[in-house]
């Protein structure tokens, strides 16, 4: 049997620990996502032009986005502040499936659907999508969307 | 009100043309998608164009529609634009479904091609 391709390798061990370390410390969360200032180049990126970031430019065009239920959050503080003040004491993920593909740029593409479990609420399904890149030898988050699977209608 | 940001303007404009080709003709995809892109669909890859658009060809429906619930757009490090579309569809007379597809977008030669495609529909083995 053949190894697995080694950006299912780095895609499937970068989600197992994300969701791990989720459930037990997400306060832990920030050693995935990248900071505001490049390390590799020094870059401005692109200027967002509305909300808290309107008229500013962001630092890096590798500093890490996070859009979660439709609100976007810049940079490793922002995205820790978030997932932080989350309203819930306990949760737990549960993979139902998962998708990796290698990018055009080395980049890796993750695809996740599951189902989770906030304190007692009831069990609720979600998507979730990153990509990682590979900065200064490690693998880093530089983007992270998460909706929860609710339809507003059928 | 300020304009919504290029990323997702092209992001948008990708999703609504995507989703109306597939549903109404889906054999004009292939000018979205190059010989280096990729799709896994239900968790199958498949390389190249070729392959993608046999694969999408053949899917055993003849009618198709999609209704889109949310989508998100990010720019990305290397400038491409991400996209993340979740909602529901309905094949024939089967009953409506939910569904998760995620994009990569590349402007090659000034023109935005999708070099990356994922899609699951949203079936959990439990719970719920």
């Amino acid at each position: 049997m053949g190894d697995k391709p080694i950006w299912e390798q780095i895609g499937s061990s970068f989600v197992q620990h994300y969701y791990q370390l989720f459930d037990t410390d997400r306060t832990q969360l920030g050693s995935i996502y990248s900071d505001a200032r490049c390390p590799v180049t020094n870059k401005f990126c692109r200027v967002f032009s509305r909300g808290i970031f309107s008229g500013q430019k962001c630092g890096s065009i590798d500093a890490s986005c996070l859009t979660w239920e439709g609100q976007q959050f810049q940079g490793k503080a922002a995205i820790v502040e978030k997932l932080s003040s989350l309203p819930f004491t306990k949760i737990a993920h549960s993979i139902t499936a998962q998708d990796h593909q290698p990018t055009p740029d080395s980049c890796i593409l993750s695809m996740v659907v599951g189902q989770l479990k906030a304190d007692d609420d009831p069990i609720m399904g979600f998507h979730q999508s990153f990509i990682l890149k590979n900065i200064n030898e490690a693998w880093v988050c530089t983007n992270d969307m998460f909706r929860l699977a609710l339809h507003n209608f059928g | 009100m300020a304009e919504k940001p290029m990323w997702e303007q092209i992001g948008s404009g990708f999703v609504q043309h995507y989703y109306q080709q597939f549903d109404t003709d889906r054999v004009k995809l292939a000018e979205l998608y190059t010989d280096a892109s990729c799709l896994t669909w239900e968790g199958e890859g498949f390389q190249g164009k070729n392959a993608i658009m046999t694969k999408l060809s053949s899917l055993p429906f003849q009618t198709i529609q999609h209704s889109i619930t949310a989508q998100d757009h990010h720019p990305t490090p290397d400038s491409c634009v991400m996209s993340m579309v979740m909602g529901q569809l309905k094949a024939d007379q089967d009953q409506v479904m939910g569904f998760q597809q995620v994009f990569l977008l590349k402007n090659v030669d000034n023109k935005w091609v999708c070099t990356n495609d994922m899609f699951r529909l949203a079936l959990h083995n439990f719970g719920a």
